[in-house]
């Protein structure tokens, strides 16, 4: 069936939505129709090694007679090494001459020792691929360097009959597709186009007012002013990055073993960023593997080198040093080599590459790029593995600098104070002073701080608070309690142990009342156990410890009730020693009604031992003791020696600084404010600068390490030794003798303009990035194994454009986007299926799943939920258990998911927190990678396990449920505006009638389920943390969440049309 | 028919499928949809291999962590009579291990061995259940790896590399051979005790084949497979009320636009709905008689490796093609009393060696073990010395070792009550007959019906393979 025909049978139905096929000029579809099985080739008569016969040698023969192996002396990818006699005699080819070659006996033979390729290697040859090499050599056998290797040519874009494809890239595929024989479609609807365009450049749907506003512009640039628009909103820098940052490897964990959190954010916000300020791609190369390295790096050009940083580390205990540095850097080198220049370089980390001209010492020389990262073998399991880069804000910097400014001045003006100070310490006094007596408050008004203080039993804490003098003893409340048996309030953890001093006593006061007396008081003491026990009045009522040992201790009678008494029990009669530690205490009574307050401990105090009355003392105290810990680092050795042992004025006079300020304990008020005031400063710079957001950035060691080729791609089996240079068959990176070069070098050199491979395999994957595939398919090997390119001269024009406009991304995209191809209507006629399953000639418009971001991004735009807000730390939305703590380590700080609540749940996925041995089911279930390396094209499946999460999972059901309410909301009253509006906002387009009626009776259905059963229907709407309107109606409300959960589904709703 | 020539349809076939147009090639939307025709393009449907194959599904059983092999399988007298003496220094000269340095004392097991069966297999007592099927079993005690730490050798045990990335033994295996049941994923994964796998999701991850082919993790908690359940407030007649509308509108937009992803579409939302109902009941073990959970020693409710081999029984009985258990908790360094290789092997053993046996038993009287291959190893195996840190305390502990361990496997074509190499007298190295991970692999793949370098992916330029460049099948302990 010829073109037109087809485009006959197949004029569409529906007029609202009229699509169809545009007739090529006649003459055109005269043409005879050659159909191929590959599209590599156009149907040209002249033969073309590169791209008829390289891919059949090169998949059939090159493994052995090849680049990396010459069996039998053979090699195949050269005219010399084809043509030359061999040892046997024979010539493998002979140009002119098939029946002289020996090729064409090898490939005829019926011997399995004889034919080629042999039998075992699995690889039979097609009879028209004999039939091309046949031709190829009687022709001459002419050679040609790999089409990907030859510089970038711009070809003149070839003349079409229909004078509306103006745009070069139309003209390309248009003059292909004439010559395949094949109409196009006409431009896919507005709706349509406006959704494509939108979710292609932002990763979001229209929303209903854009689409309005697109569809009554009817000015001849709408749509370019649409693209425009598009182009410059900051979402697009969002959609951008989601595709690089596949390539880059991007994740917000190590990625092994522990698989911890790493802070590197702000790499992924720099991309958005780059993307936003249209970057050009020459200068976003060079930041990104050199940045630290260009004149006078900027704060972004050191963030963005992050790129090298996102390869997977571990921290796994037992790990060879060696062998992970080795590692990170074949994978730094691979990740280029392949991003970049679209070649496979793992494969010459073991051996020279079969296929491709890349021998193992050339991808060594391109490690040895890389062999000399800063970063350390193990990362630690940190969150910032060295080298960082701190990014203070404005106000952070404005605030350290002002903190900076003012920490002199205050710690001048405590060196005034301090100078000013006449302290005598009280061992050198005549004669020494006596000891006095010294209470130290435990209670009073408060527990000891950061004690875990719990009660019961009899009921939890009560403070009893009065204003009228005596009620309360101390400060303005006393603890109170009413008990009937035992009640008590204690504490056993959280606060410092308390130090008990040689010859203690302690005491608690208590008042009882008259009406209600206690049987028992009781003073308990918790040292690493309730081991300690005074109690007075009855003391077997409550029952605990043993009478006669510490563990219960009788005191005799209770106070008289009515008024305030103390209660004292020295620490000796409780066994608690001099230098005991009491981690705890406990105030029990039984029965009555009891205040506490006052509780402490009394102690002779003799200001020539006490610590913080004499420095003596202190110093003494520590003198030859290994932990130092309440002593600055740099004072340790000093203090460690002892006083005696210091002579040096300046050592004393630190040391006496230190504890003047912070240990005395009869500082005069001037010492006291001053102290603190330096003290504050201090802590607070401290904290602004620990709050300051710190990224991984890549280095260089001070000094190189010399690289070398691994054999057989062991860390540990160093063979030559190699330089950093670049490969023999690229342009050429001079060397300046005694000047190594460097990574900046490198970096220039992609993007130089004789460089063949970047710009090519950059505008692929922006191609393959809005069409589905790129021209060259295998997007990620440019190498003789991947697929030539189905438009050669169109891929040369984009690239050589491309690198013409200054590397400009966003002209190239636009480009990409305003062609005819790109608005083409995506309906598939069977005639196009049959000549072209792929579309690869694109005589329809593209038609794909949208990726993981995009659905979820979607149903939070649509159903209202989305917020905006860009960048940061990256966020935990909705995830069912068990995720991460199934692979998760005991010692990871990733082991157990503690979802985000409020804003964070609706982010854009883009800054869904991604952990690398558990990512985020909505990622894996829609062929997101998992990062754990270079990843240019992803899969796009159809699974049940999608259908699953789409229909049930929370985040999906809540924004049904909001898309719901907005509806109820936003649309007018009845049944079929409500479901126009909804399939407007839904697909940006009206729905059929035949499609309303279908929605309007399952509406119906759920309806009358839900009107009878109103507790499902507040089940179904309660889901999310979001919650539904009151004013609706739960049944009603429940119906259309169903209804917009399955117009969420469509099949049309998860493509871009 | 000829192998080689089936592999090339097998292969051309894939490559059709995994094709953007979902390999329907040129057949007629408008007649399938009026057909109602089955998804053309299920990449699980499920194929025969290009090989004869004696193993149609497969159970592995991954102790993770690495048992104890010279506790459990493999007895050496030498190393009970130099117990507690210095390693020779040839031994460790030159080696490196993960958390013992110097010279380490030899450890000589402690456990009683059992000669078992007919065959005479050596057993410990620490698996006592296993004793009774000692006959079934093919024990390779020459198994050695590359790596000694416990994510990478995890790795390599299951995808053929030390990094991440690469597809699993699973995905390949369903890759290959699609499922027989439509209505449950092809490779289901079991996890017990707690955390792991050490290599993450990666493990059983598909890499870059397609995700159709990775592992579906089956939960003890919460939803059985993620999502499986309607949301609270949604019946089943409501979520069919639902797809059938979905169903209509979806076949409306194939009947306008023609595109065959659309029939995939549908097709998919329906497996869906299947697998809703078939998933929680095949996970439902209370549906098992009292005898059943009594030899497993399986408790309906509980996570427990007991539940998870009874699960994977009643999994590839309903014809699923792949089930993979893993048990955190064999990390026996020495490191508490759990990890001690007299008590605490003893107790941890008791959790795995009933319900192994109880498989092996069932699936044999339901004439399934024949073509059911099961594997049981560890990532690697631990020292014939006690491990460095733990050397001074009470608890007998070994260290990481990958030169020489033993694994088993029964079923699917193996010989059955047969040992395979040994190793030396003092178990640092493999006696005779080594078989390195990709050895082990080729073989899996030989007996699931593979030729191991035939069974490959290409993926940035390269074809890949399970077995990397390397691995011979050992037609020893082919049956």
């Amino acid at each position: 069936m010829n073109a037109f025909a087809t485009g006959l049978t197949l004029l569409t139905r529906r007029s609202a939505r009229a699509r169809g096929l545009v007739r090529q000029s006649a003459t055109l579809i005269c043409v005879a129709i050659a159909s191929h099985a590959s599209f590599a080739a156009a149907a040209a008569p002249a033969l073309r090694f590169d791209r008829d016969i390289r891919p059949i040698l090169s998949e059939n023969c090159f493994a052995c007679h090849g680049p990396g192996k010459q069996e039998a002396g053979l090699r195949l990818d050269s005219a010399a090494d084809a043509t030359r006699e061999l040892d046997s005699g024979s010539r493998a080819i002979v140009p002119g001459d098939f029946g002289a070659s020996e090729l064409a006996a090898r490939l005829e033979a019926t011997d399995a020792d004889v034919v080629m390729p042999p039998p075992h290697t699995n690889k039979i040859l097609k009879p028209e691929e004999k039939d091309l090499l046949k031709r190829w050599i009687a022709a001459g056998a002419h050679y040609e360097k790999h089409w990907a290797f030859q510089p970038i040519v711009k070809p003149e874009a070839p003349a079409v009959t229909d004078p509306a494809a103006t745009s070069p890239i139309d003209r390309f595929l248009e003059s292909r597709l004439a010559m395949e024989g094949m109409a196009v479609n006409a431009e896919a609807d507005r709706p349509t186009l406006i959704r494509r365009v939108t979710f292609a450049l932002t990763g979001l749907p229209p929303t209903t007012a854009e689409v309005d506003a697109f569809l009554a512009d009817n000015t001849p640039d709408a749509y370019e002013r649409l693209v425009d628009s598009l182009l410059t909103s900051p979402q697009h820098g969002e959609e951008m990055a989601r595709h690089w940052l596949d390539v880059a490897r991007y994740a917000d964990t190590h990625g092994l073993h522990l698989d911890n959190e790493r802070q590197m954010w702000a790499y992924r916000d720099w991309v958005v960023k780059a993307f936003n300020d249209n970057l050009p791609f020459d200068r976003f190369t060079i930041e990104q593997l050199a940045g630290d390295l260009l004149p006078a790096a900027t704060r972004d050009q050191k963030v963005a080198t992050g790129f090298s940083r996102c390869n997977v580390t571990t921290s796994e205990g037992g790990s060879i040093n060696d062998e992970l540095l080795f590692r990170y850097a074949v994978d730094r080198t691979a990740t280029v080599t392949n991003a970049w220049m679209g070649l496979t370089g793992q494969c010459a980390v073991c051996h020279d590459h079969k296929f491709d001209p890349i021998s193992a010492r050339e991808f060594y020389s391109l490690y040895a790029f890389f062999n000399s990262a800063a970063d350390p073998g193990f990362d630690g399991n940190k969150l910032l593995t060295a080298p960082t880069l701190k990014l203070p804000s404005g106000e952070q910097e404005s605030r350290l600098a002002a903190l900076d400014a003012r920490l002199p001045e205050l710690k001048a003006t405590l060196d005034e104070v301090v100078g000013g100070l006449a302290y005598v310490d009280p061992v050198t006094l005549d004669p020494k002073p006596e000891p006095v007596r010294a209470e130290t408050v435990w209670l009073d008004d408060e527990f000891p701080p950061a004690a875990a203080v719990r009660s019961g039993p009899g009921g939890p804490l009560d403070w009893f608070t009065s204003t009228v003098p005596g009620e309360v003893l101390s400060g303005h409340r006393s603890l109170e309690r009413t008990a009937t048996g035992i009640g008590q309030d204690f504490y056993e953890s959280g606060a410092e142990p308390i130090v008990i001093p040689a010859k203690s006593e302690i005491f608690a006061n208590v008042w009882l009342d008259p009406a209600a007396p206690p049987k028992a008081l009781m003073l308990q003491f918790h040292t690493g156990g309730w081991k300690h026990r005074a109690v007075w009045g009855d003391p077997a009522v409550i029952g605990w410890g043993q009478l006669g040992t510490e563990s219960l201790v009788a005191m005799g009678p209770l106070p008289e009730a009515g008024k305030w008494g103390r209660l004292s029990v020295t620490a000796d009669k409780l066994g608690l020693a001099d230098g005991a530690k009491v981690t705890g205490f406990a105030l029990t009574q039984f029965d009555g009604h009891v205040r506490w307050d006052l509780v402490g401990l009394s102690t002779i105090d003799d200001p020539t031992a006490n610590p913080t009355k004499s420095l003596s003392a202190w110093w003494q105290e520590r003198t030859g003791k290994d932990k130092l810990d309440d002593v600055p680092k740099p004072l340790q050795a000093i203090v460690r020696q002892g006083q005696e042992k210091t002579t040096k004025p300046n050592e004393i006079d630190l040391v006496q600084r230190h504890w003047l300020t912070k240990v005395w304990s009869e500082q005069p008020d001037r010492l006291v404010l001053a102290a603190r005031a330096l003290d504050d400063a201090q802590k607070e710079r401290d904290q602004v600068d620990a709050a300051i957001v710190q990224t991984f950035v890549f280095n260089d060691l001070p000094a190189m390490r010399d690289s070398f080729v691994m054999l057989r791609g062991a860390y540990d089996k160093p063979g030559e030794k190699v330089e950093r240079s670049t490969p023999a068959f690229l342009p050429s990176l001079p060397i300046v003798e005694g000047i190594p070069l460097t990574r900046l070098d490198l970096a220039k050199w992609l993007v130089s303009p004789e460089h063949p491979l970047t710009a090519r395999v950059t505008a692929n994957r922006l191609w393959q990035q809005f069409f589905g595939l790129g021209l060259v398919k295998t997007s990620d090997d440019f190498g003789s194994q991947g697929e030539p390119p189905s438009h050669p001269e169109l891929l040369d024009w984009l690239a050589a454009e491309y690198r013409e406009s200054g590397w400009n991304t966003r002209a190239l995209v636009k480009r990409i986007v305003t062609s005819r191809a790109f608005r083409r209507s995506g309906v598939v006629e069977p005639a196009h299926l049959a000549q072209d399953p792929e579309n690869r000639l694109l005589a329809r418009g593209p038609r794909i799943r949208l990726d993981a971001e995009q659905i979820r991004d979607q149903s939070l735009a649509l159903s209202g939920l989305l917020v905006v807000a860009m960048g940061g730390k990256g966020v935990k939305p909705y995830q069912p258990d068990n995720i991460w703590e199934p692979v998760g380590f005991a010692g990871s700080d990733t082991r157990n998911y503690k979802r985000d609540s409020g804003t964070a749940l609706y982010r854009r996925s883009l800054y869904t927190f991604l952990k690398r041995t558990a990512p985020p089911p909505f990622m894996v279930n829609f062929d997101a990678p998992n990062r754990e390396q270079f990843c240019a094209r992803r899969e796009r499946s159809n699974t049940p396990l999608q259908a699953l999460q789409l229909m049930n999972d929370t985040q999906h059901i809540e924004a049904a449920r909001a898309l719901a309410a907005r509806m109820l909301a936003e649309a007018a009253g009845d049944d079929a505006s409500r479901i126009e509006w909804l399939v407007r906002t839904v697909l940006a387009r009206r729905p059929e009638p035949e499609e309303a009626a279908v929605v309007m009776e399952t509406l119906a259905t759920h309806r009358v389920r839900y009107a009878a059963d109103a507790e499902s229907a507040k089940k179904l709407i309660a889901h999310g943390e979001t919650k539904p309107p009151e004013s609706a109606d739960p049944g009603e409300l429940a119906a259309w969440t169903l209804v917009a959960n399955m117009l969420l589904n469509l099949d049309e709703t998860l493509t871009r049309n | 028919m000829d192998p080689i020539l089936e592999h090339k349809l097998l292969a051309t076939r894939r490559h059709l499928l995994g094709s953007m147009a979902g390999g329907i090639g040129a057949m007629a939307m408008r007649d399938l949809l009026a057909a109602g025709a089955a998804p053309v393009s299920d990449p699980m449907a499920a194929r025969l291999p290009p090989l004869p194959a004696k193993a149609k599904r497969m159970i592995v059983i991954h102790l993770t962590g690495s048992p104890p092999h010279l506790d459990l399988y493999d007895h050496k007298p030498e190393l009970v009579k130099h117990d507690g003496e210095d390693c020779p220094a040839e031994t460790i000269a030159g080696k490196k291990f993960a958390f013992t340095s110097g010279t380490p004392k030899l450890l000589g097991s402690p456990r009683k061995w059992v000669r078992c069966g007919a065959s005479g297999m050596e057993l410990s007592d620490a698996i006592p259940n296993l004793h009774r099927v000692a006959d079934k079993l093919c024990l390779v005690k020459s198994m050695f790896t590359d790596q000694f730490n416990h994510a990478p050798a995890e790795l390599m045990v299951y995808t053929g590399s030390p990094r991440a990335g690469r597809p699993s033994l699973g995905s390949w295996a369903t890759y290959g051979l699609g499922s027989e049941n439509e209505n449950l994923p092809g490779f289901v994964v079991l996890i017990s005790s707690g955390v792991q796998p050490n290599g993450g999701t990666s493990s059983f991850g598909s890499g870059f084949l397609p995700s159709v082919y990775q592992g579906v993790q089956c939960r003890s908690k919460g939803d059985p497979v993620l999502y499986v359940s309607d949301p609270p407030g949604m019946d089943r007649a409501m979520r069919r009320k639902s797809l059938d509308a979905l169903k209509d509108l979806n076949e409306l937009q194939a009947r306008e636009l023609g595109n065959p992803e659309t029939v995939t579409r549908i097709a998919q939302y329906e497996l869906a709905y299947r697998m809703q109902a078939s998933v929680p009941d095949v996970m439902d073990i209370s549906k098992e008689p009292q005898a059943v959970l009594d030899a497993y020693g399986a408790k309906p409710g509980q996570s427990s490796l007991a539940n998870n081999c009874l699960l994977a029984r009643r999994l590839v009985e309903e014809g699923v093609r792949f089930v993979h258990l893993f048990d955190w908790g064999w990390d026996f360094h020495g490191t508490g009393p759990k990890e001690d290789i007299r008590d605490g092997l003893t107790t941890k053993a008791a959790t795995f060696d009933k319900p192994a046996a109880a498989l092996i038993e069932d699936l044999e009287q339901r004439g399934l073990l024949a073509d059911t291959l099961i594997l049981c190893t560890g990532e690697f195996g631990r020292t014939p010395f006690r491990e460095g840190r733990t050397a001074k305390g009470d608890v007998l502990g070994r260290d990481h070792y990958p030169d020489c361990y033993s694994v088993w496997m029964a079923g699917g074509g193996v010989k059955p009550g047969y040992v395979h190499g040994a190793s030396d007298d003092l178990g640092f190295k493999v006696a005779h007959d080594m078989v390195h991970i990709h050895d082990l692999q080729a073989t899996l793949l030989h007996l699931l019906g593979f030729d191991h370098t035939k069974l490959t992916y290409r993926f940035q330029g390269r074809d890949f393979r399970l077995t990397d460049v390397h691995g011979h099948v050992v037609k020893e302990i082919l049956a």
